[in-house]
Parts: structure tokens; sequence; C-alpha cells
């Protein structure tokens, strides 16, 4: 079963080389799809590095609407060209989002605004999730109204700094999304002119939404129980 | 009324003044409006032309400051507590409060995994009566009611009580 996957994933990516997107539009399988893409990046990349060259003259001019490519494998390897380092790799995760550096996520918000090509004009939601294991995770879905595609942007960073820069001022719609952020996971923004506590009191205690949270004991002498069966 | 029934004319109706005070309170409580959370939806169809609050001579009012009875309905959160207590602080004697639904008896379906969720509205004010239910019906809460202006009817207020 392992190797019939394998060899059709192969297969594909060898068709895709050479510039035959259906094979892999064509796999049912959803997952097995992502992974031959995946794959299919790789493969251009390395042949990109080498030299060899295969049909990338294309991405030079980096048409949006190239109907073979998500808008996530466009932007991603635009993002790759315009500020290298920028984007950190994960196999097989290109389908459902891009990975951004947190210390490049400065730049990278002012390109994805203005950029000719992206023009993503409109900031549709910020969620931060703890990922366990030490990681907090602000994740941002975009879409463009002018060109119509929407990618999913994630910035991890470490829980003992969960420092990000604030794009408040950039779309002003986040101003709310990363106050709630703030205080549901404790991410911190930088540069926010207003970042305060949304939606729980200003003198509440941690982050309910983190997975070590401990609830208070007592809220301005309100008792909150945490053990209920003799509570009365 | 003893000695002095109907030794008036026709109109005139002689009661004891306490008594009267009740059956004036019971049949005008008007309530507070303030919602806050689902059941104040059901507290409004309560209020809404099918059941008809006035019937029984109460009517919102938007002001503590005016108001004989607060009407909990809805989830009580830790940040709202802190206000439900201010409100109620607002209003002037007599006053009466109603828990309605599990929120705001009990904490609901918040009860376990709830952080933020205040265990019961009794906790920061004094509750005259229970009204269960998720929400409760606008049937329930008129029984609520009922069983409130029963309450207020039973009071003495000018009865000095010798304790
Ligand atoms: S008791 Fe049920 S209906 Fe009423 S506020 Fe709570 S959850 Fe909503």
């Amino acid at each position: 079963m392992i190797d019939d996957r394998d060899k059709l994933i192969a297969e594909a990516v060898e068709k895709g080389l050479q510039g035959d997107m259906d094979t892999i539009n064509g796999i049912e399988d959803r997952v097995i799809r992502s992974k031959a893409k995946a794959a299919l990046h790789k493969a251009k990349k390395v042949a990109k590095e080498s030299g060899t060259g295969i049909e990338d003259s294309k991405e030079e001019t980096a048409s949006p609407v190239d109907e073979n490519q998500s808008p996530n494998q466009i932007v991603f390897a635009y993002l790759e060209k315009k500020i290298p380092g920028s984007v950190i790799v994960q196999e097989g995760d290109l389908e459902e989002c891009i990975y951004v550096n947190p210390s490049s996520w400065e730049a990278v918000s002012k390109l994805l605004r203005n950029d000719e090509i992206l023009q993503f004009d409109s900031l549709q939601c910020i969620t931060g999730i703890d990922i366990g294991e030490g990681i907090l995770e602000s994740r941002y879905n975009f879409h463009s109204m002018s060109l119509r595609h929407t990618i999913e942007i994630r910035i991890p960073v470490s829980i003992d700094n969960p420092k990000i820069y604030s794009i408040e001022q950039i779309w002003r719609i986040g101003d709310w999304f990363e106050r709630e952020v703030y205080d549901m996971v404790g991410i911190i923004f930088e540069g926010h002119r207003n970042l305060k506590r949304m939606l729980l009191p200003d003198d509440w205690e941690g982050f309910p939404l983190r997975k070590d949270y401990e609830t208070q004991q007592t809220y301005h002498g309100i008792a909150i129980p945490k053990v209920k069966e003799e509570w009365e | 009324m003893g000695v002095l029934e109907h030794k008036f004319q026709d109109n005139i109706v002689v009661e004891k003044l306490d008594k009267l005070l009740g059956w004036a309170r019971s049949t005008s409580p008007w309530y507070f409006q303030f919602g806050l959370a689902c059941c104040a939806i059901e507290m409004m169809a309560t209020a809404a032309s099918r059941h008809d609050l006035e019937r029984i001579g109460m009517m919102p009012r938007s002001s503590p400051r005016q108001a004989d009875i607060m009407i909990v309905a809805g989830t009580v959160t830790m940040k709202m507590a802190l206000r439900v207590k201010k409100l109620y602080e607002q209003m002037a004697d007599p006053k009466y409060v109603i828990a309605m639904g599990s929120c705001a008896t009990s904490g609901g379906p918040y009860w376990q995994h709830g952080y933020h969720v205040l265990k019961g509205v009794d906790l920061v004010v004094p509750v005259d009566v229970y009204v269960p239910g998720c929400p409760p019906r606008p049937e329930a809460l008129i029984e609520g009611l009922l069983k409130l202006q029963e309450k207020i009817q039973k009071q003495r207020p000018l009865t000095k009580i010798d304790s």
C-alpha cells in the first residue's frame, strides 16, 4: 500500500516537472495529493538550485492566475524571492498555510498588504493557539478583495518570550483581534497602541487558553470553586 | 373588617394599612430591564404581547432607580458580577431579585469548566425566587413572578416584629 503511494507520488512529480500538472491534480486522496505537491515543490527547488532550471522562468513574471498553483504556493515562492529566509519551510504544509519567521513578520506583513501581486487588503481573522510543548501560534487569514485569493499565515513563537510584531496599524481591524489573542493566550504584540485585555477584566490573572492555565481561587472576594463536589 | 365594615358608603373599602401596602407593592412590581445572555430572550418573550407581563402590573424600567425587581436573566460572568452588585445597590428599597435560569442560580452549563462564570448570582446579591430551566419558558418565569407577588403580599412593612 505504502509502496503504491510512493510510486504514485513519484510518477506525479515526474510528470509535474515536465509541466503536466493534471496528474497531480487528478489524485483523488487529499493527503497524497498534498504530499505530491510538496514533493514537486521540493524537486523544482532542487532543480533550480542545481541550475537545471526546468520551466521556472514562468515564476519571474509571477503571474497569480497560474491555475495549477494554489495561492499558497505562489505567495510562498514570491516571499522566498523578495525576503529570503522569511518563510519556514515545512513539508506538506503548503497546502494549507505558510509558516513565517517572527523576525521577518514586519517586512512580510507590509509586503502582503502593499505588493501589486499580493494585495491582501482584508484581514479576516487572527487566531491564537497554544500548540503545547512551549509553542504559541498566531494564525492570520488574509483575503484579497481585488485579486480574490486567500491564504493563511502562521507564526510560531516560544512561550517564554511570546512577542510578535503588531499589524494593528497595517490592517486596522487587527486592533481587536490582537487584543483578544493577547487576552486569551498571552501573545504580546509589539507596537500595538492599546494592548489591554478585551473580554476578561483588566485585573484577571493568567491567560485562560494556555494549556497550563490554573483558574484563580477568588476574584474580588468572590469564590471561584475548583473542587465542586462539596461546594454549597 | 369587624366593626367598621359596612359603616361607610359603597365605594369605601376598609383594610389594614400593612395589607394595603402589600397589595399595592405586589401588583405593580416594575422590573429592571437588563438581560445578560440567552435567558434574556425568553424574558423579552414573556414581556411581549403573547404572555404580556403588564397583565400582572409589571413593566420594564431602564433605570435601577425606578425598579423594584431585578430579573437576573442569563450568565453572570465575573466581570459582570461586580456590576450586578453595583446595580442592585442602586435600586431603592424595597427591592427583590429573581434568578432566572440555571446560569443565574448555579452557573448552569458553565458549572464545571467556566473559569470566568459566577456560580450563582446569590454569591453577590440576595435572591428571593429561583426559576430553574435553561432557559425557563415564559410560563415558568410568570410562575416565579407570581410566587414573588405572594411573598410580597405576606410582608408586613409597618408591623413591628419583636424578636
Ligand atoms: S440558563 Fe441556559 S438559556 Fe439561560 S443564560 Fe444560561 S445557558 Fe442561556
